[in-house]
């Protein structure tokens, strides 16, 4: 049985709702990324679970009880702030020491025990410092060690690497995902920041509009998005609205106009009724000419309308029968603008969506 | 800029500081120790050893402290409420809050003997509902001071309360709360060490202010004489310009006591502050 769920649960503000009808299983252990734009409801349904809020329908189930109702500081979660909320006028110590000293350990535990998460997030040293006094990247360790050092029953991150410059967001990314690991602690994780979710996390939940799109493994979902909106989000720019489709031998025949493609299919994932493929402009083919002779299964002939030059490779937009196509393509000398080209569908890069 | 140029936009406000407030307070200072043509102490010794004296420093002192505590009381609920309000209603708050700071000391100090007389607002009930026989002494008592004071200095703690806790992330608190914290902890740990720059500013205000006012405590206090009344008395009715320096060195000893008693408060709740 899954540690956490989220049964049924419906938040709206007024006429506005944030949750509809929300479900959602974390297994114990595991690390759940919730990913989506802003206001997908994925900051809405951290805060339900760390009780900042509460369901007006459904339950909240958490290690086989009810938490629905449970207040904030009955619940052992611990939090991990975007903005670190650090308290400003208490040491590190203080700060980490914080939530041991709110459960009334006796003063020699608290010091070994904020010792020993000081030196996992590898601050040892740092003790009487005061917030002010820290990086960015060392603010951060001391929210996580604030939140680790208590012991919680389940560890929530939110967007807690959005104020960090590039370079330390990813070495922080590793950390947390080692930390984690190491500890063995039942995470959820929430960010707009697919790349860094996909690093991290044993699944993902991409949200949309107070609903989950689709919630598996990070691998899948970059390969296999279940709909138009979670293949937009990660990266899919090309999109292909097909009139009809035939089946066999595991390759799935589309036609849209007088063009006809070929798609592997999503294993797993049944899209038996879906007619719009989806493509990566990476995964375009991008020939020079337009082919003489019968056309090809999966070949689209169009003009480059737009060449511009992206550092690894060249990216075109090009026209064709069925509309705009992005595509990048590594190559020494760029197609210009204007000339005439073929488009390549590779079958098991063209993936259909709902 | 030059730095020369730069210090030289200090000097038309150096000038008149120097001129009309350091030259004279050192003046005052220095007369209250020199009488007949030699230095002498006798002046405070004086003050101190007459009772009568004694007692109304000592009744000043404490109108201002419980008016402090009562604005402190009164304010904090109110500022903490007004800060969590979105800009818009905040705003609106606060301006009702200041309101009364636009009206003159003299006509609330006249309305309050309004409401406080025998015959008041306040006593008619009290009569009415048959709490008491007789009508309450409140005005020209101490009471009446404290109740007029606070009044008067609300605001003031108001506005400076909210300035700091405005300022406190909701995150904190939330953050103090899912470490184990009750609200009343959450409260007491984070929100009140942290306002307290703000509380410690509108204390010393409310403090000196009370200590210093006039008009309010001429007005309520009847034949209750508090520091600054009695300086009057002895400077314009007895022309006792000595006496009335020395009360004037006293009270501006008081203060710097006070501030620096609740500058070393805060420091120790919120040593980062």
């Amino acid at each position: 049985m899954a540690l956490l769920t989220l049964d049924s649960v419906s938040v709206a503000y007024g006429s506005q709702t944030i949750l509809k009808d929300l479900k959602l299983d974390v297994e114990k252990g595991q690390l759940l990324s919730l990913l989506g734009p802003s206001g997908c409801g994925k900051t809405t349904t951290l805060r339900l679970i760390a009780g900042f809020m509460e369901a007006q329908q459904g339950t909240f189930r958490f290690a086989g009880e009810d938490y629905t109702r449970r207040p904030v500081n009955k619940r052992n979660f611990g939090i991990v702030f975007q903005s670190y909320a650090l308290f400003p006028h208490l040491s590190v110590f203080d700060n980490v020491a914080f939530g041991l000293r709110m459960r009334k350990l006796k003063d020699s535990d608290i010091k070994t025990r904020v010792g020993r998460i000081l030196e996992v997030v590898s601050l040892g040293g740092f003790e009487k410092r005061f917030p002010k006094e820290l990086s960015g990247g060392q603010r951060q360790r001391v929210a996580i060690a604030r939140a680790l050092v208590i012991e919680p029953d389940l560890l929530l991150f939110d967007e807690p690497l959005s104020n960090l410059d590039a370079n330390l967001r990813s070495g922080m990314r590793v950390e947390i995902r080692r930390i984690q690991q190491e500890l063995g602690i039942t995470t959820l994780y929430v960010s707009h920041d697919q790349e860094e979710c996909f690093s991290i996390s044993d699944r993902v939940a991409v949200m949309n509009k107070g609903l989950i799109e689709q919630i598996d493994r990070p691998e899948t979902i970059f390969k296999y998005p279940a709909t138009e909106f979670v293949a937009r989000f990660i990266g899919f720019h090309n999109f292909v609205n097909f009139a009809e489709r035939a089946e066999s031998d595991g390759v799935i025949t589309l036609r849209a106009g007088d063009r006809l493609f070929a798609a592997v299919g999503n294993p797993g994932t049944n899209h038996p009724s879906a007619l719009k493929g989806a493509i990566r402009p990476d995964d375009l083919v991008v020939t020079a000419g337009s082919e003489a002779g019968p056309a090809r299964v999966g070949s689209l002939p169009g003009i480059v309308k737009v060449s511009t030059y992206l550092g690894r490779s060249y990216q075109y937009v090009v026209e064709t029968a069925l509309g705009p196509f992005t595509a990048n393509q590594e190559m020494e000398k760029p197609f210009y603008s204007g000339q005439s080209v073929t488009l390549q569908f590779p079958p098991d890069k063209l993936v259909l969506v709902d | 800029m030059k730095k020369s140029v730069l210090y030289g936009l200090l000097l038309p406000g150096l000038l008149f500081l120097g001129i009309f407030m350091v030259v004279p307070i050192v003046l005052t200072i220095g007369s209250t120790f020199y009488r007949g043509g030699s230095l002498t102490l006798s002046g405070y010794a004086h003050f101190f050893e007459d009772s009568y004296f004694n007692q109304i420093l000592l009744t000043t002192v404490g109108i201002s402290l419980i008016t402090t505590l009562l604005c402190v009381a009164l304010g904090f609920p109110t500022a903490y409420y007004i800060s969590r309000k979105k800009a818009r209603s905040k705003g609106i708050l606060l301006a009702i809050a200041i309101f009364p700071l636009l009206t003159s000391p003299i006509v609330r100090s006249f309305s309050w003997m309004i409401i406080l007389g025998r015959k008041g607002l306040i006593n008619d009930v009290i009569v009415g509902l048959g709490l008491a026989e007789k009508p309450l002494d409140i005005l020209y008592t101490p009471t009446a001071i404290v109740i007029g004071l606070t009044h008067l200095f609300l605001p003031i703690m108001i506005i400076s309360l909210v300035g700091v806790l405005e300022n406190i992330d909701t995150d904190l608190v939330q953050a103090a709360q899912s470490l184990g914290a009750s609200r009343l902890s959450a409260f007491a740990r984070i929100v009140f060490p942290l306002a307290l720059p703000g509380l410690v500013i509108g204390a010393v205000i409310v403090f000196v202010g009370s200590l210093t006012a006039y008009t309010t405590p001429a007005l309520l206090g009847g034949k209750q004489r508090v520091i600054s009344t009695f300086l009057y008395q002895n400077a314009m009715t007895l022309n006792d310009w000595f006496l009335a320096s020395v009360i004037a060195v006293i009270m501006i000893a008081i203060t710097f006591i006070v501030v620096g008693l609740m500058n070393r408060a805060t420091h120790q709740f919120n040593p980062k502050g």
